[in-house]
């Protein structure tokens, strides 16, 4: 179980490639990569989970905790290219409504 | 009557001549080979901290004589920073951080007796002694 | 033996110098493991044997001597290591005590009785992955003789998904039976977890209400993994579908409450997503593999049927559950 974190700043955006798995053990990591992106404001930021096979309710509440914080910054959060899995939970949990998701685009391109 | 002497630490050697004073006074007043070594060690402990820590410092060796017992004790006094949460650093887990500190609850079971003062920036006295067995 | 006699550790390094024999390295090999008992450092055994060496061998060369002591001294460290281990083990087994007086209150304090339901059969288990359990369970029932049926995951493990829940199952309690509808009671479960709870934590509940005299079962799901439906007449299980966010996301979040009319031989299984995401090796169980779990057993009595189908998965994951596993069959 590893989480590789990626991140590009490119225009406005924050781009932040994942690559793994989001669970108990890797979403802490995830969360001390995100949130200070949320933090800067006036920024959208990118998350590119095609290559996340697998994320567990932990990583859910990353995503709101990061969610919340770019409310708060004036930010955005886009999760991008989700796969069945991970898309299916969000669908489950209900959070599809309130998180911008958008599982057709690739790669954020 | 009591024998004082003192070694200031100031550069890395100075932490060999502090173990060295402390072994010879140690070997005179009859200590076993092992507890030598944990007497060196302690004062090894003790002497890093400073020349870690502090910009100055010394060790003081003290033969200490009670009416059954004799004991050698140390103090490692210095002027640095102090140390701000002293049970913290007294807490086993800690050693392993290698920060300031790390190693006294090794120098507390090396030796018999134990205390340490200390005040954020005016520095750390820590006063030890060891009995001959 | 007495450890650390010079004595006898003199007779035993003898009695092996002369004679190489396995049964002096076995007792030493107790000798060992006597003098950690005893919590005896290291370099006091090799103190020990430089004694020893000397009292047998007088006219030993210096450098041997010099190389004994040598070794003494970069001992002592690994010996003060050693009883820093020690005293941590202790430390240790303090917390894991505290950690499992914490999870028998839990028990007590979130604990609830299966009840007797004529006309109904109700089979449940809750197992924690570790000490604590982040799923819970309870049955009500109200003073017009409905059974309200609550499953929940908390997000988050441990002992602050604990402590969440016990939050939980006391609004539960609190809430009027006037307010007993599966979409007022995740209403207003919602407003309290969102006003209390940590923001990264939240937490997905369904929430039943069975009227066992029509067999009609109201339900809501705040995000909720789905349960399944199992219909006699058709011979098929469906998975229950419904629309609703976690608790403690949305302060004005509402939900939706659906139905299902039971018959004679139908099922309910409500269950959490260490069901689900039940793991063997690197693969996630299918759905349907899953299905066949639960429809090999189904004809038993419900518990017993529950209880067997834990036992599958368990033995499934290696007898290492990943996450905590509850699971309700209530079958009419």
């Amino acid at each position: 179980m590893n989480l590789e974190i990626e991140v590009m700043e490119n225009d406005e955006k924050q781009q932040v490639k994942l690559t793994g798995e989001i669970d108990a053990y890797t979403a802490p990591k995830l969360k001390e990569a995100l949130l200070p992106l949320t933090k800067m404001g006036n920024t959208t930021v990118v998350v590119d989970l095609e290559q996340v096979n697998y994320m567990d309710s932990t990583g859910l509440g990353v995503f709101i905790s990061a969610l919340k914080s770019t409310k708060e910054y004036g930010s955005e959060l886009r999760l991008v290219a989700l796969q069945g899995r991970v898309q299916r939970l969000f669908e489950i949990t209900g959070l599809d409504s309130v998180l911008n998701i958008d599982s057709t685009v690739r790669g954020g391109k | 009557m009591k024998t004082k002497s003192q070694v200031q630490i100031n550069k890395e050697w100075d932490i060999v001549g502090a173990r060295q004073m402390g072994r010879e006074l140690a070997k005179e007043m009859g200590f076993g080979t092992v507890d030598q070594a944990r007497i060196a060690t302690a004062i090894s402990e003790l002497a890093r901290n400073i020349y870690l820590y502090a910009d100055k410092g010394a060790v003081t060796f003290e033969i200490e004589e009670d009416l059954n017992k004799k004991g050698l004790k140390i103090i490692a006094s210095d002027q640095g920073p102090g140390i701000a949460d002293l049970s913290k650093v007294m807490e086993d887990g800690y050693s392993t951080s290698g920060g300031l500190g790390a190693g006294l609850p090794g120098v507390k079971r090396l030796m018999d007796y134990f205390d340490i003062v200390s005040e954020p920036e005016s520095g750390t006295t820590i006063t030890t002694i060891k009995w001959v067995r | 033996m007495e450890p650390l006699d010079v004595k006898n550790y003199r007779s035993l390094l003898k009695k092996y110098i002369d004679s190489e024999d396995e049964t002096s390295l076995y007792q030493a090999d107790q000798f060992s493991k006597l003098s950690i008992q005893q919590n005896i450092s290291p370099e006091e055994i090799i103190n020990v044997h430089i004694q020893a060496l000397q009292e047998l061998y007088p006219n030993l060369p210096k450098e041997i001597d010099l190389s004994m002591n040598f070794l003494l001294e970069t001992m002592i460290s690994y010996g003060l290591a050693y009883q820093e281990f020690q005293s941590l083990r202790e430390k240790q087994g303090e917390i894991e005590s505290e950690l499992s007086v914490a999870a028998n209150m839990q028990d007590t304090l979130l604990s609830t009785t299966k009840p007797e339901i004529s006309g109904f059969d109700i089979g449940a288990i809750s197992v924690p992955a570790h000490q604590m359990n982040g799923d819970y369970h309870h049955f009500v029932i109200d003073s017009s003789k409905n059974l309200g049926i609550a499953i929940a995951d908390v997000i988050g493990k441990g002992v602050p998904a604990a402590l969440a829940m016990s939050m939980i199952k006391y609004s539960l309690d609190s809430f009027p039976d006037s307010l007993r509808t599966p979409d007022v009671i995740l209403e207003n479960l919602n407003r309290v977890v969102e006003r209390n709870v940590d923001t990264s934590m939240f937490i997905t509940m369904f929430y039943g209400l069975l009227n066992p005299e029509s067999g009609l079962l109201q339900f809501s799901s705040a995000g909720h993994e789905p349960g399944f439906y199992y219909c006699a007449k058709s011979d098929e299980f469906h998975e229950i579908k419904t629309k609703g966010i976690v608790l403690g996301v949305s302060e004005s979040a509402t939900y939706e409450q659906f139905d299902i009319q039971m018959e004679v031989g139908d099922m309910v299984v409500l269950l959490t997503d260490g069901v689900t995401e039940c793991r063997v090796g690197d693969r996630f169980i299918e759905p349907d593999e899953m299905l066949d779990v639960i429809r090999k057993y189904m004809h038993l009595p419900a518990q017993e049927a529950v209880d067997l189908v834990y036992r599958h998965f368990e033995r499934l994951q290696d007898f290492h559950l990943r996450d905590d596993f509850t699971l309700i069959f209530l079958k009419k």
